[in-house]
């Protein structure tokens, strides 16, 4: 951020307050929930599995990414989004968790270049990476200053799924044993047929469930999980996925402790989901408080975060 | 080659660093703790310089990634257990406060910077504490205390001699609980390395160490029977001979009894080198203030004292009023004259003489006159004097005297009169040495911080107040050093502390400590000590050996005082150190020829041993012959000495 504030004020354009990073403005999450049906894997219609044996800890390793962007300034009605990436897997040796090779960051201006004087994106383009939001899209920007704003937070992302995507093919190239990923494994090609790779989503703005199999998904009970089933996709590499109960939600939201389990569709699925359940729930400990979102956050992914925070560029 | 790195330098807003203070993180297993020196290395120059900078770590913080205990609770479903079997550890910190010690440059003075932080070497350890100043070079008179010990490094810490001795700064106060915080040892060790390294440009130096405990200082002549392969390591990498002092002479006075030595120092082995502490009418008078309270003396006692002092005492004095003249030169000679006197005031129906009211002269007589009593063994009636060799004072000697059996009386008279004539002497330049050091142990008896201000108090005070330009200096032990007079604690240079009390840190005078150093005061080991001394920007903390001479304890089991004697066996032991063939049988026959009058006896004994003739028992019978009648001082019977106490501890 600092470099590109610089860059800018090199350039001649006044920098203006950075207000709140886009992926908190609620405006720029508005997926709608819905309901997706899929195909059962394991036996032939989706069914409820108590997990058989205790927890037990196999996991080797927890890769995850941050990312921020933070509107820097507006020339006209365009803003210019300063973004940072970090992605990092972090081994367990010894109860310990360190970072496995090197931690990955990049920052980049995000703007669409169209829409800017090719002088100014030359002089900030000699300063800092630059990454079009215009390049490549099917759309034309709409010119909407949030159309334009959305559009770069969706150019962040990419350059985070693409930090992350990269250590997980490195993973499977050279890793030691199961990493869990947090979310899912389907964009990787490599992930989704590796067998050491696992992938935890916490967020289930789509259910994967025909509504009538729903009350089964959200009636599952600490410990318990779904039979696997594999997910459509055109665009997705197919996976293995099932429901897994981490924690009794009581009278909270049917959704609490619930999270999403993706592996490659490989092999005795029954006893590699039970087995992968196992691992997972070992991982419930220690908690990921206070993240708000600790009721399906393994401690790994947060000790992650917070480590990619303390290195993420700004 | 740079050392490896051990943490690294961190500041928050809320947590600045300043010039004086600095945080810094370690790994989980960084070989760092309360008292550890280290160094930072910036990597940013100021004015073209790198700056360097020494501190040392007071204070120290773990913590996890939780926010609050309940987090963990819930985590762990209620169950204590569950967490601890957990996959994966919570990160942890180690944080730690150092004060700075020093900061080379020491222009400008800035907040401590970022830096790389490195466990001190023996070479950053001088550098940290500026004996570079005084270790080495022409000018060379570090004093070894002890050595620094810290993650793997080993180093020497010396005290600078012109601060320790004067004239700089001078005196030292050890602090400490009862038999923990080895303040009578770690004094033994300092004198031991003192003996060895003040150099001889510095002059002579020798100890006046007053045994007021048990059997504390009495075998200091004797080797240690336990020295471990530590303690011997210690001593040779401090420089000092593992051996004990190889000149003592220890001075008792007589037990009320008279037949024997007021010490612990008695068995038949040793006994030779205990040579009395007697004094006599002169020597008391003097310091007659120490024992006569201000209430029994107001200015007309004073006068009548004074006029005694200057003109009764050691010369012929001739009054109308007495019979004949007198010559006062020992308490029974008072007697006589105040006898002498009275009768003839009365016989005169005379109220005044020369200004003196006769109540006044009544009121003298029996003051003084108890002072032979109250201090009987020390106060001869006799007049006879053995002292310490005021004058004759040898290089590198210790003098023991033992008052550990005297009545509290007794012991400021002996205080008063040992000390004032130190500071005579070394006013004059002619004690025989430049330097005494009088070590007291138990300080807080005779310098307390409250109760009434006697005569041995102010001397206390006077010396620790100007001590350091006579190369008079005190090392003074306490249990509590809140019950010192903070004149005496303020003027020590130097201050050791051993384990502590928790009670007595949480008094003022140890406000200024981090709680975790004030903890690790109140668990030291045996051997640690925590050093303040003018040189040093904080207290350190090293570890001494235990001191190469038999301990007291050791030394009355190896040697068990005498049995009491007999009066003749008293004579015989006594006289045999000046003729070692005389026998029992002898002297039997020439105590036959006095009878049953032991007082007569016991002088003609102590006036032998005094003059040490060629024929002892000739010279000792013609005493006993030529003896004058026995005197009664006084009104009160003799307050019996102290016994000696064969349940003390010792400790
Ligand atoms: N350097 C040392 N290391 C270990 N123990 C020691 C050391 N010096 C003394 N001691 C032991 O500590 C005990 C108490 O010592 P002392 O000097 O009498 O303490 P204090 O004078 O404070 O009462 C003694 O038993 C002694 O043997
Ligand atoms: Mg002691």
């Amino acid at each position: 951020m600092r470099a590109a504030i610089r860059a800018l004020r090199a350039a001649g354009v006044g920098v203006g307050a950075a207000g709140a990073p886009l992926e908190l403005r609620p405006a720029f999450d508005d997926a709608a929930p819905r309901v997706e049906p899929v195909t059962p894997l394991e036996g032939d219609r989706l069914a409820v599995r108590v997990v058989p044996g205790a927890p037990e800890p196999g996991i080797r390793a927890f890769l995850d990414g941050i990312q921020r962007s933070q509107v820097v300034t507006h020339i006209g009605a365009v803003p210019l989004v300063h973004g940072a990436v970090a992605a990092a897997v972090r081994r367990r040796e010894a109860r310990q968790l360190r970072t496995w090779g090197e931690a990955r960051r990049r920052e980049a201006l995000v703007l669409p270049v169209a829409a800017l004087e090719p002088t100014l994106v030359g002089a900030l383009g000699a300063v800092i990476p630059l990454v079009d939001t215009t390049a490549g899209e099917p759309t034309p920007p709409s010119g909407h200053p949030q159309d334009l704003a959305a559009r770069a937070l969706t150019a962040v992302q990419r350059m985070r799924e693409a930090e992350e995507l990269a250590l997980l093919a490195a993973w499977v190239a050279e890793g030691d044993g199961p990493l869990l990923v947090d979310g899912g494994i389907s964009g990787s090609p490599e992930g989704a047929r590796a067998d050491a790779v696992i992938g935890v989503v916490k967020s289930h703005r789509t259910l994967y469930a025909a509504p009538a199999e729903l009350p089964l998904v959200l009636g599952l009970r600490e410990g318990e999980r779904t039979t696997a089933v594999t997910l459509h996709s055109p665009r997705r590499n197919p996976v293995a996925s099932w429901y897994l109960r981490l924690r009794d939600p009581g009278a909270r939201s049917p959704l609490f402790g619930l999270v999403r389990v993706e592996v490659a569709p490989t092999g005795d699925l029954t006893a590699r989901a039970d087995a992968v359940s196992r691992w997972v729930l070992a991982e419930r400990a220690p908690s990921a408080l206070p993240d708000p979102r600790w009721d399906v956050m393994v401690y790994g992914i947060r000790e992650c975060e917070e480590y990619l925070t303390a290195i993420l560029p700004r | 080659m740079t050392a490896s790195v051990l943490g690294r330098v961190v500041a928050t807003e809320r947590r600045p660093n300043t010039p004086h203070e600095f945080h810094f993180w370690t790994a989980l297993d960084a070989p760092v703790g309360v008292g550890t020196i280290v160094r930072v290395e910036s990597t940013r120059p100021v004015n073209g310089v790198l700056p360097s900078v020494y501190g040392v770590v007071t204070e120290g913080f773990g913590y996890t990634d939780l926010q609050t205990p309940l987090h963990d609770v819930l985590g762990a479903d209620g169950v204590p257990g569950s967490s601890a079997s957990a996959p994966t550890e919570r990160t942890e910190i180690r944080l730690y406060t150092a004060a700075v010690l020093r900061q080379v440059p020491e222009e400008p003075l800035q907040p401590v910077p970022i830096g790389t932080v490195h466990l001190a070497t023996e070479a950053d350890v001088q550098a940290a504490l500026r004996m570079d100043t005084y270790v080495q070079g022409s000018d060379a008179r570090g004093i070894p205390v002890g050595a620094y010990r810290s993650g793997g490094t080993d180093a020497a810490v010396h005290l600078d001699a012109d601060f320790l001795l004067g004239p700089e700064a001078a005196h030292l106060a050890i602090s400490g609980v009862s038999g923990l915080a080895t303040k009578t040892s770690a004094v033994q060790w300092l004198l031991a390395s003192i003996f060895t390294h003040l150099p001889a440009r510095k002059g002579k130096v020798a100890a006046v160490c007053f045994n007021v405990k048990g059997p504390d200082l009495c075998f200091i002549d004797r080797p240690a029977t336990r020295l471990d392969p530590a303690d011997r390591a210690l001593y040779d990498a401090l420089g000092v001979p593992a051996e004990p002092f190889a000149q003592v002479r220890y001075f008792a006075p007589w037990h009320a009894r008279g037949t024997h030595l007021a010490t612990l120092r008695t068995h038949d082995a040793l006994a030779d080198s205990v040579t009395p502490l007697t004094w006599g009418l002169r020597e008391t008078l003097q310091y007659a203030e120490v024992l006569l309270s201000r209430e029994d003396i107001d200015a007309k006692a004073d006068a009548l004292i004074d006029f005694i002092k200057e003109r009764v005492v050691d010369q012929r004095f001739e009054d109308k009023l007495l019979e004949g003249a007198h010559e006062v030169r020992a308490f029974a000679d008072l007697e006589r004259w105040f006898r002498e006197l009275l009768q003839g005031m009365e016989a005169a129906n005379q109220e005044q003489w020369r200004t003196h009211h006769i109540a006044t002269i009544r009121k003298v007589r029996n003051r003084l006159g108890n002072i032979s009593t109250r201090c009987k063994g020390l106060v001869t009636d006799d007049g006879t004097v053995s002292d310490l060799p005021f004058g004759a004072f040898e290089d590198r000697a210790v003098y023991v005297v033992d008052v550990a059996q005297l009545e509290e009386d007794a012991q400021d008279l002996v205080f008063a009169r040992i000390i004032s004539q130190l500071r005579e002497h070394l006013e004059k330049r002619a004690l025989g040495v430049e330097q005494v050091v009088v070590f007291v142990d138990e300080l807080n008896k005779y310098a307390p911080s409250d109760g009434a201000d006697t005569y041995v108090r102010q001397m206390l005070l006077d010396i620790a107040e100007r001590g350091r330009y006579l190369g008079l200096v005190l090392f003074g032990a306490q249990q509590f050093r809140s019950q010192v007079h903070r004149r005496v604690v303020g003027n020590s240079g130097t201050q050791l502390f051993g384990r502590m009390d928790a009670d007595e840190l949480a008094t003022p005078g140890y406000q200024t400590l981090a709680p975790a150093t004030k903890a690790r005061l109140a668990t030291l080991e045996k051997g640690q000590l925590m050093v303040r001394h003018p040189h040093f920007g904080q207290p350190i903390f090293v570890r001494f050996p235990r001191p190469a001479v038999l301990t007291g304890r050791e030394g009355v089991e190896q040697f068990p005082p005498a049995e009491v004697p007999t009066l003749e066996m008293a004579v015989t032991k006594t006289l045999r150190r000046l003729d070692a063939s005389i026998t029992v049988g002898q002297v039997q026959d020439i105590l036959a020829l006095a009878g049953d009058d032991e007082e007569a006896i016991l002088r003609a004994r102590n006036v032998t041993l005094l003059k040490r003739p060629d024929n002892v028992l000739a010279f000792f019978s013609k005493q006993l012959r030529k003896r004058v009648a026995p005197e009664v001082v006084g009104g009160r019977g003799p307050a019996p000495l102290r016994a000696p106490a064969t349940d003390d501890e010792y400790g």
